[in-house]
């Protein structure tokens, strides 16, 4: 009801307004909008770098300084309400190229942690800097992750990556240039692609493929 | 709020959670109340689809005559964004199969069609994987529990869309169910599973049997990041930030490619393709009646438009989905979904006056017409919010009660949501959310066949934005199941059917028939369409500001 950003009720000023800047623009809005929208509110174009809005689709990554703290912060701006004297950049960070591999060529399960090196040949230089748990804006450690891969336990790795928004945040947080939400990602689909075999679909495709099942459209339930 | 009046001498947000107590009791221990309505009034009189006021008759194109929302008809009736002049200078991209959209739809048409050896280029409009797919936590539907068939979840689809449904549609919808969740494992996809590695299932509104299967509440997020890796380790190539503005066509009026703006170069592309798969997915940034809507930011409807110009025929314009549950307070997540997995798993709505009103697992639009009923008698929550300035108005959703029942559940299955009450300061665990139903789904949409090709030859739509599947109201789970099964098929199908000669003459001759159409029958032709992204984003007036003055350094379009 309220997604009306020109809401007469909005654009009055109250004290609940705080004033903020947003990449390098003073911007005062009420502070129950998210960086978002109070970048709209002030009538600013934003098309770049938004995306769900739902905080799952890790587009509007921004860096944020508090005004009682120098650390900078990384956020999502969807999910970020703003704060009196909060300094907001997007990032616009560009990608690094990415590594390359499809999960058919892996021949067998017995061969994963093999590939795995030979796709993240640098994923076993982690220095620990804990740079890549910093940049995360969803709180994942995202550096025990990549050891447990590396180690080869790949199923425990990719539980810890379950809330992972490919924001690729961590990537820019990394001197060893390792793709920590990439390996995350590895992780889970050679979990899913190897070890996921249910036998109460399997029983139904089969049941499907041997005509036991299937529909009459003129049914009536 | 002008659609959605707040009653006077209704029931305050404090008021209300003191009526509000936890229930322990299952289900059975604690009943809804009757509804005092038959379902087909309570539609008839609260469901958004029959507020007679907003329906009009389309003046032009291949559906002239029908209902349709006005909001809808307003876009399909505009001006296009190009002129010939546009064109003059434009670089030109050839390919074998375009995909228009980023989505869970375009990403299994692209995967299959470049398996199968075409050259394919999927352009989207955002990044890719930014979509409505990311966002469908509650799970996917498939027939895979024994006792549970084919035939039974036909029968629960073509029922809940009031028996309008395609049958032919429905039956390869539901018979593609198994082979689809077992297509997504082999992408890599993880879902919840059992101490034996069973999947696990639960029941979704309007269903007679537990066949929604899920990945915690982040079911579409896990769907999304596989697929789009998926896609970036294929051949596909990916234009990201370059939305479709307009279809071509060649010399016998089917589709030869597509007009792409890029984003980042600030200017158009033509893609000569042998074949266009439109994934562009809904409408819900359009606010239909005003709603706050549960869709990412791109849902404008510009697969519609551009189907629609082309002399594609539509259906069923004047249906549309609210999903009971969207979020109400606060007020910066206002629209935000809250996953049906909740009602699922067992957990109650409950009006101002602490009583449950309607049996939760109703289909969507049943669930939705209750809680704006409420709402409107007065048994609603209203009331300012903490800070006293936004006026709100909605019922509770009992997560404190199904956590009572079922200790733990929340954290294990419902992280998500979790999270989002956290960072709303609300533990969920204690305090019902307050909630209101959200424009979701676009029911109808560009009419296919069981391949996903419109009526215009060489024109495939898959996804939200065609139509025929789900009726007039979609059950849970049924859309997560619809994109990769028409997804599939199409990006299959599309190679098969590729010429094997180039169209000869490609042109945009449609977009002259279209204006001089509009100007026969009066029509304004001031706004322009696809709309590309919803008015408060200003993306038209950036590009022209940016056009004016180059040295602008704050272009929230293309950050040059």
């Amino acid at each position: 009801m309220n997604h009306n950003l020109n809401d007469k009720q909005t654009n009055k000023k109250n004290e609940n307004e705080v004033s903020l800047s947003i990449n390098g623009q003073p911007i005062t809005a009420p502070d129950s909008l998210s960086v978002i929208q109070a970048l709209w509110h002030a009538g600013y174009p934003r098309v770049k770098g938004v995306g769900c809005l739902d905080g799952v689709c890790g587009s509007c990554s921004v860096m944020v300084r508090r005004a009682d703290s120098s650390e900078i912060k990384m956020e999502l701006g969807c999910q970020l309400l703003i704060e009196d004297g909060m300094d907001v950049f997007f990032s616009v960070f560009e990608l690094p190229p990415q590594h390359n591999y499809e999960l058919s060529r892996i021949n067998t399960s017995w061969d994963v942690q093999t590939e795995f090196h030979k796709i993240f040949p640098e994923a076993e230089k982690c220095r620990h800097c804990n740079g890549c748990n910093k940049a995360c804006p969803k709180g994942i450690d995202v550096e025990s992750g990549v050891e447990l891969a590396v180690k080869g336990r790949f199923r425990e790795s990719g539980e810890l990556f379950v809330e992972c928004v490919m924001c690729n945040l961590c990537m820019t947080g990394c001197p060893e240039f390792i793709d920590p939400n990439h390996v995350g990602l590895f992780a889970r689909r050679v979990t899913g692609y190897f070890h996921t075999r249910p036998s109460n679909l399997i029983n139904q495709l089969e049941a499907i493929r041997t005509g036991q099942l299937d529909v009459d459209i003129e049914e009536q339930s | 709020m002008s659609q959605n009046k707040v009653m006077s001498g209704s029931i305050s947000y404090q008021q209300a959670l003191g009526n509000y107590h936890l229930q322990k009791q299952s289900l059975e221990g604690f009943p809804a109340v009757e509804l005092s309505i038959d379902e087909k009034q309570l539609l008839k009189e609260f469901h958004p689809d029959h507020r007679h006021e907003t329906i009009t008759e389309l003046q032009v194109g291949p559906n002239k005559g029908d209902r349709c929302h006005k909001q809808i008809a307003d876009v399909l009736q505009a001006d296009s964004r190009i002129d010939a002049a546009d064109l003059a200078g434009t670089r030109i991209r050839e390919t074998d199969v375009l995909v228009i959209g980023g989505g869970g739809a375009g990403c299994a048409a692209a995967l299959m069609a470049a398996e199968a050896g075409a050259k394919v280029i999927l352009a989207t409009k955002l990044k890719l994987g930014d979509s409505n797919t990311v966002m469908a936590e509650g799970g996917i539907q498939a027939s895979i529990e024994k006792g549970d068939t084919p035939q039974s979840h036909y029968n629960d689809t073509f029922k809940a869309g009031h028996q309008s449904g395609n049958k032919k549609l429905i039956k390869k919808l539901v018979m593609d169910g198994p082979e689809t969740i077992r297509w997504l494992i082999q992408q890599g996809m993880q879902f919840d599973l059992n101490e034996f590695g069973d999947l696990l299932t639960r029941k979704a509104g309007g269903t007679s049997a537990n066949r929604v299967v899920y990945f915690r509440d982040y079911t579409g997020l896990e769907m999304m990041r596989v697929l789009r890796e998926a896609v970036k380790n294929s051949d596909v190539d990916v234009w990201d930030y370059s939305p479709a503005v307009e279809l071509l066509s060649n010399e016998s009026g089917h589709c030869a490619g597509a007009i792409i703006s890029s984003l980042q170069e600030c200017r158009y592309v033509q893609i000569k393709a042998k074949t266009v798969i439109i994934a562009t997915g809904g409408i819900g940034r359009i606010h239909l009646n005003q709603f706050p809507t549960s869709n990412h930011f791109g849902a404008t409807g510009d697969g519609l438009v551009l189907a629609y110009r082309l002399g594609a025929k539509l259906r069923d314009l004047d249906s549309f989905q609210y999903h009971p549950t969207g979020v109400a307070y606060p007020q910066h997540l206002s629209g935000t979904l809250i996953t049906e997995g909740l009602r699922s798993s067992g957990a109650f709505i409950i009006n101002a006056l602490g009583e449950r009103f309607v049996n939760e697992l109703k289909p969507r639009d049943i669930v939705a017409a209750a809680i704006i009923r409420e709402c409107q008698e007065g048994r609603g929550v209203v009331g300012d919010s903490a800070d006293g300035k936004n006026v709100m108005q909605g019922v509770w959703l009992d997560t404190p009660s199904l956590e009572a029942r079922k200790p733990g559940i929340l954290k294990k299955r419902f992280p998500k949501l979790v999270q989002l009450g956290l960072k709303s300061k609300i533990d969920i665990t204690q305090t019902p959310m307050l909630i209101y139903p959200t424009l979701h789904y676009q029911n109808g949409g560009v009419v296919i066949d069981e391949n996903g090709r419109s009526t215009i030859a060489g024109l495939y739509c898959v996804g939200e934005v065609s139509g025929g599947i789900h009726g007039r109201n979609r059950l849970m789970g049924n859309a997560l199941l619809e994109i990769i099964s028409f997804g599939r098929r199409a990006g299959a199908r599309a190679v098969k059917d590729r010429k094997t000669r180039g169209h000869k003459q490609i042109t945009i001759d449609h977009i002259s028939n279209l204006r001089r159409e509009l100007m026969q029958n009066n029509m304004p032709m001031t706004s322009k369409s696809p709309l590309l992204f919803p008015e408060y984003a200003q993306f038209d007036s950036a590009k022209n500001s940016t056009a004016r003055n180059s040295s602008s350094t704050f272009c929230g379009v293309c950050d040059q």
